[in-house]
């Protein structure tokens, strides 16, 4: 089993001194040493922005995509090869506006795989655009009067699509990220975790410090119940903060909303797919049976 | 015009509004005829409209080899009045008009001295049988009583069509073809034309393009097929769906194209052999991917079967206009190969051999159709099974890279995009032990790593091992298929690419008895293109031209810009509908005429 060493084993970061993107990559690392899986077991799939470099930082097998294509990238690799775990990283650019219409899709396939995001509410790579999920009034390059509508509540939408696992985490707590982590990839289906990830060079709003101030778990919160779809939803809808809201006015909770065990896979769904489909093509298909349907 | 002579060949045309199951009841009519051992060319013409607009089926049916629909009609089946009025004028001389009177006045055209009538009451009989929606079928019998061919043939293609529903449908079908047949015996059992089974002819295949795409796709043993309906693709994502668990296929109807496209080159990465398929209009949304596939280096297979466009364009109608798209669409430069079948037979043919060169290519290969392939029937030669073979070029798919040395550097690790004399190198599978690999949108080193590729003799040296791969294509893909005589013989040499090809060989077989000596060269690939075969045969002929539907002239641009030439005359269509062989024929006669 690989090291933590041997999995971030590759090119050198050059994310920004002090990005979130540091922590996830070391939670995520730590995770994956300690999974018991090989590198052989699981394959890693990108999105464009600067999440999306972290392909060069990891040792793993992997798909770098296009901007906002790493959902379906990733459903092809897990749709033709149930031995390959497949974990997705995406940027809120990425995976909410360019690529939004697959999250929808994919949340509500239920396709088994790990899915997480990026979320620095902000265009990094492309140097500080507004984000789907950037605040109301932010102001950006792209938005120098302030982002007019209103933010993307990837949270709220995927537990009202029928998501069986969505969480979110914050990139400065690396241990509450680590779990995680761990119980998404433990999740049989499609496990959203989305992350706070501070960009330290373009959000001088949601810092890590402002996120320090705001957030809670919900693990730690009486009475919340992660087996209630309604609350989960409630809650997504509730601490859907403001941009210039005292810590004491909006309170974020991370954690795990919502988990739905033993659901139905899109895998499930897929009786065909007993086995890596390339064996498939180890020589031509006898179509006989079929050709005579033709005659 | 030598036209077949009169009663050597039937052609049938089935006229009536959208929602009448006209397309149905004519391939079942279709299927009779091939049981009976003849040979069939079917067209289907519609508005995209579910209910409706004109639709119209029609049929050819020959006791010998044809190659595509013609312009003229024998037995026209009127199920409304609009029917005659707009294709009267297309039956021949002596030529019969099935209608019922209740439906179909006949004012305005009849009586007629060129007009056989045949009024039937067709409503009438359906409902006796058990339903107004079987009037088709009564039609269809009373035809096969009009060309005195027995009826068995059409009763059990009847059944078989209705096996799977419930089985008094099938009878009730029966008894309305029935009832159409003895009617029409007594009624004009006197009429001129004869057709006879074939008994001792060879078993035949009744497939329309799609469906020979997506068989060429099993045989070659696809894995996964992803798609977004649009007309004229939509058939074969029914078909790979229709057999996806006896077969095991993944098939996937994907939220739109750029998602096909995408999970076809994830599919790819785990070793399966993946297709996706669309209209010109859907693989716009694939381009930006199509170019991943081309620098990571995917194998996928994506057919693009055309439509008259620009944007929305007409949805159910054809076109050859997006020849030069598919060649160039996406940024950067990549080798990409493009096939583009003519028939049938060649789409079994080339969607099987697109799977393996895409695999030795490690590029995708596109098969260029349109909707004269995709939605009309043809009798066919049974596939060549046998003839199929599976070459996964450079491939690993298990064991250890560790035992594939030229594969990996010195300290072991393994060089997915490694520089090689060919450019194709080692590809092993997510899960062969030690094959840790990145697969890259990005300019990318030899281990896949993005941020690696920027140095400029980095990605100067990936871009010509990736360009490496268009010689080795030039061994590999089909060269030009060459038809009648050689073009040093010949008073007219064409060329033509995709569907032209039917039209083009059947004026061919008209223009014999009139001793026009006629060669025609079809560019089966596309890129890399053929250039030394094509300036070879343009240069031995005396007259030469290209035959393309299109405006623009696009395989005549590539013809000067690849083989520094030009061609005598051009021949062009572009109003939605395909090429006939009278066209053609009129076309080459006039060019052999003027030499
Ligand atoms: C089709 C396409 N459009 C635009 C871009 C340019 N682009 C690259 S990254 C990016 C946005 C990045 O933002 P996000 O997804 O939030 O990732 P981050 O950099 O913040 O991690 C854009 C617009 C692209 N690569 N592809
Ligand atoms: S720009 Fe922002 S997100 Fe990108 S590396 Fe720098 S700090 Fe991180
Ligand atoms: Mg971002």
């Amino acid at each position: 089993m690989p090291e933590v060493s041997e999995i971030t084993g590759a090119l050198a970061p050059t994310w920004c001194p002090g990005c979130g993107n540091f922590n996830m990559q070391k939670a995520l690392a730590e995770v994956l040493a300690e999974s018991g899986m090989r590198f052989e077991d699981y394959v890693m799939v990108w999105g464009i922005g600067c999440h999306g470099n972290g392909a060069d930082f990891y040792r793993s097998q992997g798909f770098h995509g296009l901007h906002g294509r790493a959902l379906p990238l990733a459903t092809g690799i897990a749709l033709t090869n149930p031995d390959l775990k497949v974990i997705v990283e995406m940027g809120d650019g990425d995976g909410y506006g360019i690529g939004g219409n697959h999250f929808i899709h994919s949340v509500r396939r239920n396709i088994d795989m790990v899915a997480i995001f990026h979320n620095n509410q902000i265009y990094g790579l492309t140097t500080g655009q507004a984000s789907p999920t950037s605040e109301q009034f932010m102001k950006t390059p792209s938005t120098p009067g302030g982002v007019v509508e209103e933010p993307v509540n990837p949270v709220g939408v995927a537990v009202a699509q029928g998501a069986t696992f969505v969480a979110r985490g914050f990139a400065g707590d690396v241990e509450h990220l680590k779990s995680l982590y761990r119980q998404a990839l433990a999740h049989e289906g499609f496990a959203l975790v989305d992350v706070y990830q501070p960009c330290v060079t373009w959000n001088k709003v949601n810092t890590f410090k402002w996120f320090r101030d705001r957030v809670y778990k919900l693990e730690e919160t009486e009475g919340y119940d992660p087996t209630s779809r309604t609350q989960a939803f409630d809650v997504s809808m509730s601490t859907f903060h403001e941009l210039t809201c005292a810590p004491d006015e909006c309170k974020i909770p991370i954690g795990v909303f919502y988990r739905e065990e033993d659901s139905f896979t899109y895998q499930d769904g897929l009786p065909q797919l007993d086995r890596p489909m390339w064996k498939h093509a180890e020589s031509p298909r006898d179509i006989s049976a079929i050709l005579e349907k033709y005659e | 015009m030598p036209l077949p002579p009169k009663g050597s060949e039937l052609r049938v045309k089935i006229g009536g509004e959208a929602g009448f199951g006209i397309k149905a009841a004519g391939q079942t009519l279709a299927r009779s005829f091939v049981h009976a051992g003849l040979e069939v060319f079917d067209l289907s013409e519609y508005p995209s409209l579910i209910r409706g607009g004109h639709n119209t089926y029609t049929l050819r049916i020959s006791p010998r080899p044809i190659s595509s629909h013609v312009e003229t009609v024998d037995v026209l089946i009127a199920l409304n009045r609009e029917t005659v009025d707009l294709h009267l004028d297309e039956l021949i001389d002596g030529g019969a008009v099935i209608f019922d009177p209740e439906a179909t006045s006949t004012e305005g055209w009849l009586p007629s001295r060129k007009v056989r009538p045949v009024p039937v009451p067709l409503a009438k009989f359906a409902k006796e049988a058990g339903g107004p929606i079987m009037a088709n079928t009564v039609a269809l019998g009373a035809t096969l009583a009009l060309v005195h061919f027995p009826l068995e043939h059409l009763t059990e293609a009847l059944s078989a069509q209705f096996a799977h529903k419930a089985p008094e449908i099938a009878e009730q079908n029966v008894a309305a073809a029935t009832a159409g047949y003895a009617y029409v015996s007594k009624l004009a059992g006197d009429f001129w034309m004869k057709v006879e089974p074939e008994p001792d002819a060879p078993k035949r295949l009744l497939v329309d393009g799609n469906e020979a795409v997506g068989m060429g796709a099993l045989a070659a043993g696809i894995g996964f097929y992803a798609a977004y309906p649009m007309t004229p693709a939509s058939s074969i994502l029914h078909f790979m769906a229709a057999h996806e668990r006896e077969a095991g296929v993944v098939v996937k109807h994907t939220e739109d194209e750029i998602a096909a496209m995408n999970m076809v080159i994830g599919a790819a990465f785990t070793g399966t052999r993946a297709m996706c398929a669309s209209a010109g209009g859907g693989f716009a949304l694939m381009v930006e991917a199509f170019g991943m596939a081309g620098v990571s280096e995917s194998a996928v297979v994506v057919g693009v079967l055309t439509r008259p466009g620009p944007a929305t364009g007409l949805p159910t109608w054809t076109e050859q206009s997006d020849l030069r798209y598919v060649l160039h669409a996406a940024q950067g430069e990549f080798p990409r190969v493009v096939l583009a079948p003519g028939d049938r037979t060649d789409a079994f043919e080339l969607t099987w051999k697109a799977f393996n060169l895409a695999d030795q290519l490690q590029t995708p290969v596109i098969i260029l159709g349109d909707s004269y392939l995709s939605d009309n029937r043809q009798s066919v030669p049974y596939f060549d099974l046998d003839a199929v073979e599976v070459d996964r070029g450079n491939l690993v798919a298990e064991g250890d890279i560790a035992d594939h040395p030229e594969a990996v550097d010195e300290a072991g690790r393994y060089l997915r995009y490694r520089l090689t004399d060919y450019g194709v190198s080692l590809r092993a599978l997510p899960g062969v032990t030690g094959a840790i690999q990145l697969a890259n949108s990005y300019e990318h080193d030899e281990y896949g790593y993005g941020s690696a590729g920027e140095p400029a003799d980095m990605r100067a040296a990936q871009n010509d091992k990736r360009m490496r791969k268009l010689e080795l294509a030039r061994t590999l893909v089909p060269r030009p298929a060459l038809f009648g005589a050689e073009p040093a013989e010949a008073d007219v040499a064409v060329l033509f690419f995709g569907t032209t090809k039917g039209p083009v060989l059947e004026a061919m077989r008209w223009l014999e008895p009139d001793g026009v000596k006629v060669a025609a060269m079809q560019v089966v690939t596309l890129s890399p293109f053929p250039a030394d075969d094509v300036s070879v045969f343009l240069g031995a002929a005396k007259r030469t031209v290209i035959i393309e539907g299109n405006y623009t002239g696009q395989l005549q641009g590539l013809v000067r810009e690849q083989c520094l030439r030009d061609v005598d005359e051009t021949l062009h269509r572009y109003d939605g509908r395909p090429f006939s062989p009278e066209m053609v024929y009129a076309k080459l006669k006039e060019v052999a005429d003027n030499a």
